[in-house]
Formats: structure tokens, C-alpha cells, sequence
């Protein structure tokens, strides 16, 4: 046995933080502080006051938490054909729309006069049915093409829906306004937000993921190792719209109003793939943190109207940075091997720039 | 049939405009391989540009044009060299992201300097014309369809005739090799760009003319380039004159055929078709197969 | 021997040219076949054919009795037709083990998620990878890359492995270690239609030769034979050589 040379072996010695547990103790903390904040708002019932509980929570915060728990949905449902299958859809808000407006003609008395919870249900159903529809055309497109169409379709079927009288025409559709309402709709659209985290991970590790990951990575490859190209690719393109639809049914019967411009809002359209993007398209928790973080800067500047510009500039800007130094996005900070590190950025500037 | 033939008449005179905004955009897209979400924002800097020499210097539009032109080119230039050049090898959606993020800075900065407020360049002479054959035809419109088609004789010739253009084309047609020969690529981007920029600025400046202007005014011909293009085939001169013109044509006479028709609809049936070409025929009208 | 793979009077055009014009052989269960000819001869566009990138324009193409012509890609794949490319498609985020675990996942194998990677593992070591599993493509050389795409290929469970140009690029060290990856997945059962450029190569592993000139069959046989044909030294090298190297 040669004895031991001058340079010192090193010996991983079972450190109290190492790298495993001090994520777990981050996902854990980060796991305790959502559950809390979930829960503060029932301080705000009429159960929570005649107890004594002090009210931890206003409504209007109760309505960012909800706006953000719906951008949760849209972001995860985008990243599903834009992350994952690599197909930069730029039209998802019509799927928001078709939603929205499906649940609002739902429980509309004059219309269809059906329960809250049929409406909810219905919500998801239009908009992936126009899903399959129209993807089996558009999805032969691919790169500029697919995007741009995808975009003159939320367009266009905005533009019909104003054209219709029963759907509300130009003036739109009133849904009834409900009691507590704002708790209500809290607690559905987080439900919604759940189940469209909880979809995503069942596709990541499935062979239905796989598959959209090799369509992403190299279609021609994917088809002749045996992947359906076609169907799935439009799987997924329904399923991200099934999502996105809920979170505009929601949105509708929450805010008691929904038409043409609110329905098929471009900057919903846009504000969507924004946190995806800059949450990490292709990833779990990705367009979660996104959607967070894009929230909470948008709602806290939408407020005053008169920055209501700067805003939109600040969101351009915004665009413009992610897109040149995060283009992986926030995630792969904080995934294995990437560091935040100026060297990294610069590595990122040069596998992008001329 | 003298109504139809005024409309028909009055249809190629605007597609003469929307083929000046076509122009920048197929440039950019052919050899950058960028969809410019932003060029209805170029195209509304040039018109604001122009409305202001109208107003505070008394600078006829016409004339006003080279000054917008020199103005955009710069801007484009500066705005490529910067920015879009660090995107360009990156997955298209991204240019496609960055672009937009171009178009909100530059449309809400016009809307903090110039408010909301419609404005308008009326000349001496707008509003009147000459009849030919019953006819009438608008001085401004046929000035604006004689300097569309100059633009475009203007970058067709600078394509084709000229070694920048040769330079601008290798680059399109296969950037590492234009780079082998010693083409410096990051000049020429932003060289493309600025061209197009200075077209977007131009076409901007006849629009003045033609219509009252807002910072939100640029969108719809973002996307009607984008029609123009497509339909007519990336990356050549002639298919865009061409696709420009019809466009005009289509426009108006189906706003004429069908009364209440708002501007919105020629959007959305724009797309719709659009998107029924593409869906057919992936490579346009007139394109070719790539 | 019955005909695992027939090909009859297959003809695929591209605008006015006739990239395949009647081709027609069949290739054996268990043989490997080389397809050989110059440049241009339709040899990848056959193996599209094949492997249901492109639909025929006429003829008919039967894989163990079941007619493939201008069948998808995916379809063909789940039949057990397997294919690489000659210049490779990997899946460049994916580890080299993930990129085996899809093929295992799809094509004829069809196996659960929850052993796909073992297969993937199994494969990747028949192809000469096994310590470089978990390496992102990325880092992969050339012929690794290669190999990869072989062992995705070969995960998706083939009897028939159309491989193309599978030696360009390499040097001659790489070539052998390459042929001798060929003759440990044809042990192991696979039928193979290897096109190569390489004449060492196909005169190394393959039985028979199939030569395609202008998308036409020009001649079939053994290497050696079909060699020394005039015709077929004609199409490579021209009628002076030809003329020259026959004795004339």
C-alpha cells in the first residue's frame, strides 16, 4: 500500500447543508409558506371574523393571488406545445376565449341556463374539441409560419365572436355575481392551477413527454423511431387548450363579465408565453415561477393607471432581456450545473448571437 | 361599372402603400429569417416623423421622405447592431419575442410623447386629383403608389445591382459561407435591417397622407405585411409588388361589396385565407419550394 | 429465403427527375445487404422510400407481407423497420441514454417507461457506449454520435436496419470499430441494408451488393463480382477506366 502523497485526499464527509438537503429544505419552506399563504385569505369569511380571527388578507390581494394562480394554468398549458413539443404557438388566448365564452354562454339564464359546475365543466371541452379541429391543419406548419397563424386564429375567432349576438356581440356577456365570489374563484382557479402542474408532470414522465420532447428535438428523427407525430402533436396542442379554456371559464364567471377584447386579449396572449419563457419553457416548474414572478411585477404596477404606458414599456424591456440573457430561463439557475454567473450569460450571448 | 372601376383604381392605389410596408418587412424576413412583430412600429415612427417636419417646419410629406428614410435607417441600424443580433441564432420564437418587446418600448414611448391623439398631414393639395376617362384619380394616392413602386425598384436594384446587395443575398442564402468570404456579418444584418427600417419609415410617411395616425395605428399593417408577404412568396421583389397591389385591390373592393364591413373583418378574412394558403400551399402563392 | 423486404419497381420523382426509377430486389431475412453507388444514385432516397419519409410515385414495397408503400413513418417503424440518417438526428437535449429509452419506448418495442432505460442500457452496450450513457450529445464525438444512432435505432426493437452512409466521416480506425458494431447487431439477429461509399466495408461484411445508377438497379451480386463489372466501374470511375481496368 503506497503511502499517502503530499496531496490531501479528500473525503466527502456528511455535511449538515449540503447541496440535497438544503433543497429540500428550500422545496420545503417554499411548500409551507404557499400552503399559509392559501389559507390566509379564509381569515377574511364572515366564520373566520365571528371567531375573532384578525383578517390577514384584503381582496384585493385575494384577487392578485387568483390572477396569478390563473397565469399558473395559461403559462403551464402554453409550455405543454411550446416548451415541450417546440411548437411556439402564438394564438393559446383563443383557447382562453373560447372558454370563457363557453362557460358564460353556459349559465347565461337566456342561453343555455346550465349550473355553475356543468359550466365549469363544459369550459375545458369547446376549446379542445377546436383544438383538434384546427391543429390537425396548422400543425404542419412549423417555426415562423405556425406561430403567425396560430396568432391570426386567436384574431380571427375574436373577431367572430363579436360578430355573433348570442354571444353577446360587440357588449359581451354579464355571468351572475355569485356571494364571496373572490374566495370561491380563489380556491378553483388554485385547484385549476394544481391540476395543470399536476398534467405536466404526468406528461414530463411519460412516453407521451418523450415523445413530444423528440417531435421538439428532431421531428423527421421522431417519426421514424415510431412516434405518431400527428397525434400527438395535436394531444397535446388539445390538452394545453383544455387548460388554458378552464382558466378562461373560470375567469369569466370570477369576473362577471367577459367579451371580445378581454376574451382574446393579446396581452394575456403575450404576457403567457412571456412566463413561460422566462420561467423555463421545457420544464416543470418553469412557467410556475414565471407566472409568479411576472404576476406579481404586472399587478403591482397595473394598479396606477397613469403608469399603465411605463408598464407596457417595462414589460417590452422585460421581453427583450429575458429573450437575450435568460433565454433558458430563471429554472436553469437553479437546475444542476448552471450557475448565475456572468461567465454563463456570456457563454448563453455567444450560442445566440451572430 | 364605372363605380367598380374607380374602386378597383382606388384598390391598386392603396396597395401601393401596403406594398411599401411589405417591402422592409419581406427583406428582413427572407435574409434574417426574422418575423418583425415591430415594423408596424417602424412604420408609425416614420409617420410621426413626417407629421412633425409637417407641422413644426412646414416640410411637405413628399419631400419630408428622404429626411424619414436617413432618420429609420439609423435607428434600424442601431437597433439590429444592438439588439436583434444577439438573438439571431437563437430558436425563431425568440426573435419573434424580442420583436414584440420592440414594438410595446416603441409604441407606449410614442404614446407618453404624442398621447393618443389622432393626427394628420394635409398638404395643400390632398383631396384633389384628376379625372381620366370619369375617373377619379387623387394626386396623393398616385404619389403614393409612384413612390411605393420606386421603393421597390429601389431595393430590387440595390439587391441585384450593387455589391452590398450581392452581399446582403449570401448572407441569405448561407451565412457561414458569406462569412468564409470574408463578409462581415454583423454589418450586414444590421445593414438589411436598416434598409428595411428606412422603407418602413417611408411607407409610414405616405400613410400620413392617407389616413390620421396614432401610436396604436401600426398593428394591423404588421399583420397585413405578414399576409402580403406569404402570400406572395418570401424574399422576392416582384411577388410582394404584387401581393401588395392585390391586397389594396381585395381591400377595398370587398369594403365597397359589402357595406359595414369594419376594418377588423378585412383582418380576420385576411388570416382565414391565410391561413387556408398556407395550409395547402406551405410556400405561398408564389413562392418556391424551399 | 423468404423476402423480408421486396421492392418492386419502385419510381419516385422530384419534379422533372426520376430519383428511383423501377428499382426492384428484395433483400433476405438475416442477410446484409450493401447498396452501393455514386453519388446521386438514388441510394437515400430509396432508403426515404423504405422507411415511409417519402410515398413512392409508383411500384410497391412489402415488409414481412405487409405492403409499406407510402405508409407514415411511425407505422413503418412499428412494423419493425428501423433507419439512421446520414447525417444523425440526435435528440440534442437528451442524454445518450434518454435518446435510446425513446427509441425503446416507440417503433417495434413499445416497452413501459419503467423499462425502457435497462433496454436503452442494453443497447448502448451492443453498440460500443456503454460507459457514456450519461453524457448529454453534446458532448459526443462524431463516431459516438453514430453509434447512437444506431442504438436508437436498434432500440426500437427492428428486424430490418436500413443504415445510412454510416462510415462517412470516419477514419480507417473508426471504420473497423464501426464494422465490427455492424457484425455484433447482425448476430444478433437483424437484418441489415447498409448503403456505403466505403468499398472495404461492403466488401467486408455484406454477401451481396445491390449497384443503383441514376435511380436505376445497374447490377446485383457479390461484391467481388459485381466490382468487377464494366458497367458498374463505368458509373464510378468513367468509360476510360472501365475500359482500362477490364482490359481493353
Amino acid at each position: 500500500m503506497p503511502p499517502p502523497s503530499s496531496e490531501t485526499i479528500l473525503v466527502e464527509r456528511p455535511r449538515l447543508l449540503d447541496r440535497r438537503r438544503l433543497r429540500r429544505l428550500l422545496v420545503l419552506l417554499l411548500v409551507l409558506g404557499a400552503v399559509l399563504v392559501l389559507l390566509a385569505p379564509l381569515t377574511a369569511t364572515d366564520q373566520a371574523d365571528s371567531l375573532g380571527a384578525p383578517q390577514l388578507v384584503d381582496r384585493s390581494q385575494i384577487r392578485i393571488l387568483t390572477t396569478v394562480a390563473m397565469f399558473v394554468v395559461m403559462a403551464s398549458a402554453w409550455n405543454l406545445v411550446g416548451g415541450l413539443t417546440g411548437y411556439s404557438s402564438f394564438g393559446n388566448v383563443a383557447f382562453f376565449g373560447l372558454g370563457a365564452y363557453t362557460c358564460a354562454v353556459a349559465v347565461d339564464a337566456h342561453r343555455l341556463h346550465l349550473p355553475m359546475a356543468a359550466a365549469i365543466a363544459l369550459a375545458p371541452l369547446v376549446p379542445a374539441a377546436f383544438a383538434a379541429l384546427v391543429g390537425l391543419p396548422l400543425l404542419r406548419l412549423r417555426g415562423h409560419y405556425f406561430a403567425i397563424a396560430t396568432l391570426g386564429t386567436a384574431v380571427a375567432v375574436g373577431e367572430v365572436v363579436k360578430n355573433v349576438d348570442y354571444l353577446g356581440g360587440a357588449t359581451g356577456l354579464f355571468p351572475p355575481i355569485l356571494h364571496r365570489a373572490d374566495l370561491l374563484f380563489l380556491y378553483l382557479m388554485v385547484g385549476a392551477a394544481l391540476l395543470a402542474v399536476l398534467v405536466s408532470r404526468l406528461i414530463l414522465r411519460s412516453r407521451f413527454g418523450y415523445g413530444l420532447i423528440a417531435i421538439r428535438e428532431n421531428e423527421e428523427a421522431a417519426g421514424v423511431i415510431g412516434v405518431n407525430t400527428t397525434m400527438y402533436k395535436v394531444g397535446a396542442f388539445a390538452v394545453a387548450a383544455a387548460l388554458t379554456g378552464l382558466a378562461g371559464g373560470l375567469f369569466a364567471l370570477w369576473n362577471s363579465f367577459i367579451n371580445q377584447e378581454l376574451g382574446f386579449s393579446l396581452d394575456f396572449n403575450i404576457q403567457m408565453i412571456l412566463m413561460a419563457v422566462l420561467g423555463g419553457a421545457g420544464t416543470l416548474f418553469g412557467p410556475v415561477l414565471g407566472a409568479i414572478v411576472l404576476e406579481l411585477l404586472i399587478q403591482n404596477l397595473a394598479g396606477r393607471s397613469d403608469v399603465a404606458v411605463y408598464a407596457q414599456i417595462g414589460l417590452g424591456l422585460l421581453l427583450a432581456v429575458t429573450v437575450i440573457f435568460v433565454p433558458r430561463g430563471i429554472v436553469a439557475f437553479f437546475g444542476g450545473g448552471s450557475r448565475l454567473s456572468v461567465a454563463h450569460l456570456r457563454r448563453s450571448l455567444r450560442e445566440t448571437g451572430v | 361599372m364605372q363605380l367598380f372601376v374607380q374602386q378597383v383604381v382606388l384598390g391598386l392605389l392603396i396597395g401601393g402603400v401596403y406594398v411599401a410596408v411589405a417591402i422592409g418587412f419581406s427583406l428582413v424576413w427572407g435574409i434574417l429569417n426574422i418575423v418583425n412583430l415591430a415594423h408596424g412600429a417602424l412604420v408609425i415612427v416614420g409617420a410621426y416623423l413626417t407629421w412633425l417636419l409637417f407641422a413644426r417646419a412646414r416640410i411637405d410629406p413628399f419631400a419630408a421622405l428622404p429626411i424619414v428614410a436617413v432618420a429609420l435607417f439609423a435607428f434600424g441600424y442601431a437597433l439590429q447592431r444592438a439588439l436583434i443580433n444577439r438573438v439571431i441564432r437563437a430558436p425563431l420564437f425568440f426573435t419573434l419575442l424580442l420583436t414584440f418587446g420592440v414594438n410595446l418600448v416603441i409604441v407606449n414611448a410614442l404614446l407618453v410623447i404624442f398621447k393618443s391623439d389622432f393626427r394628420s398631414v394635409t398638404p395643400s393639395y390632398s383631396g384633389s386629383g384628376f379625372g381620366v376617362a370619369g375617373v377619379q384619380v387623387p394626386y396623393i394616392r398616385l404619389g403614393a403608389l409612384g413612390v411605393a413602386v420606386a421603393v421597390a425598384a429601389g431595393v430590387g436594384g440595390l439587391l441585384n445591382r450593387t455589391r452590398t446587395g450581392a452581399a446582403i443575398q449570401a448572407v441569405g442564402a448561407d451565412r457561414e459561407a458569406a462569412r468564409l468570404v470574408g463578409i462581415d456579418l454583423r454589418h450586414v444584418y444590421a445593414l438589411t435591417f436598416a434598409v428595411a427600417a428606412a422603407c418602413a419609415g417611408v411607407a409610414g410617411g405616405l400613410i400620413t397622407t392617407i389616413q390620421a395616425i396614432t401610436p396604436t395605428a401600426g398593428e394591423p399593417y404588421t399583420l397585413q405585411a405578414f399576409v402580403v408577404v406569404v402570400l406572395g412568396g418570401l424574399g422576392r421583389v416582384g411577388a410582394t409588388v404584387v401581393g401588395g397591389l392585390v391586397f389594396g385591390l381585395v381591400e377595398t373592393l370587398g369594403q365597397t361589396m359589402v357595406p359595414g364591413l369594419g376594418a377588423g373583418w378585412a383582418n380576420a378574412i385576411a388570416f382565414a385565407i391565410l391561413v387556408l394558403v398556407l395550409i395547402v400551399r406551405p410556400q405561398g402563392l408564389m413562392g418556391r419550394v424551399a | 429465403m423468404t423476402a423480408l423486404l421486396s421492392i418492386q419497381g419502385v419510381t419516385k420523382r422530384f419534379g422533372g427527375v426520376a430519383a428511383l426509377n423501377e428499382v426492384s430486389f428484395d433483400v433476405g431475412e438475416g442477410e446484409i445487404l450493401g447498396v452501393i453507388g455514386p453519388n446521386g444514385a438514388g441510394k437515400t432516397t430509396l432508403l426515404n422510400c423504405v422507411s415511409g419519409v417519402y410515398r413512392p410515385d409508383a411500384g410497391s414495397i412489402t415488409f414481412d407481407g405487409h405492403s409499406i408503400a407510402g405508409e407514415p413513418p411511425h407505422r413503418i417503424a412499428r412494423l419493425g423497420v428501423g433507419r439512421t440518417f446520414q447525417v444523425v438526428k440526435p435528440f440534442a437535449s437528451m442524454t445518450a441514454r434518454e435518446n435510446a429509452a425513446v427509441g425503446a419506448l416507440f417503433g417495434a418495442s413499445q416497452l413501459a417507461l419503467s423499462r425502457a432505460f435497462a433496454a436503452a442500457d442494453e443497447v448502448l452496450e451492443m453498440v460500443g457506449m456503454a460507459g457514456k450513457a450519461s453524457l448529454p450529445v453534446a458532448s459526443l464525438t462524431i463516431p459516438d454520435r453514430k453509434r447512437l444512432e444506431v442504438a436508437r435505432a436498434l432500440a426500437t426493437r427492428p428486424r430490418l436496419l436500413l443504415l445510412d452512409e454510416v462510415m462517412a466521416g470516419l477514419n480507417p480506425v473508426e471504420v473497423d470499430e464501426a464494422l465490427e458494431m455492424v457484425r455484433t447487431v447482425h448476430r444478433s439477429g437483424v437484418t441489415i441494408v447498409l448503403i456505403e461509399h466505403v468499398m472495404r466495408v461492403v466488401v467486408g461484411v455484406c454477401r451481396r451488393v445491390v449497384v443503383l445508377h441514376f435511380g436505376q438497379t445497374l447490377a446485383e451480386g457479390t461484391p467481388d463480382g459485381v466490382l468487377r463489372d464494366a458497367r458498374v466501374i463505368e458509373a464510378y470511375l468513367g468509360e476510360k477506366y472501365a475500359r482500362r481496368l477490364v482490359g481493353g
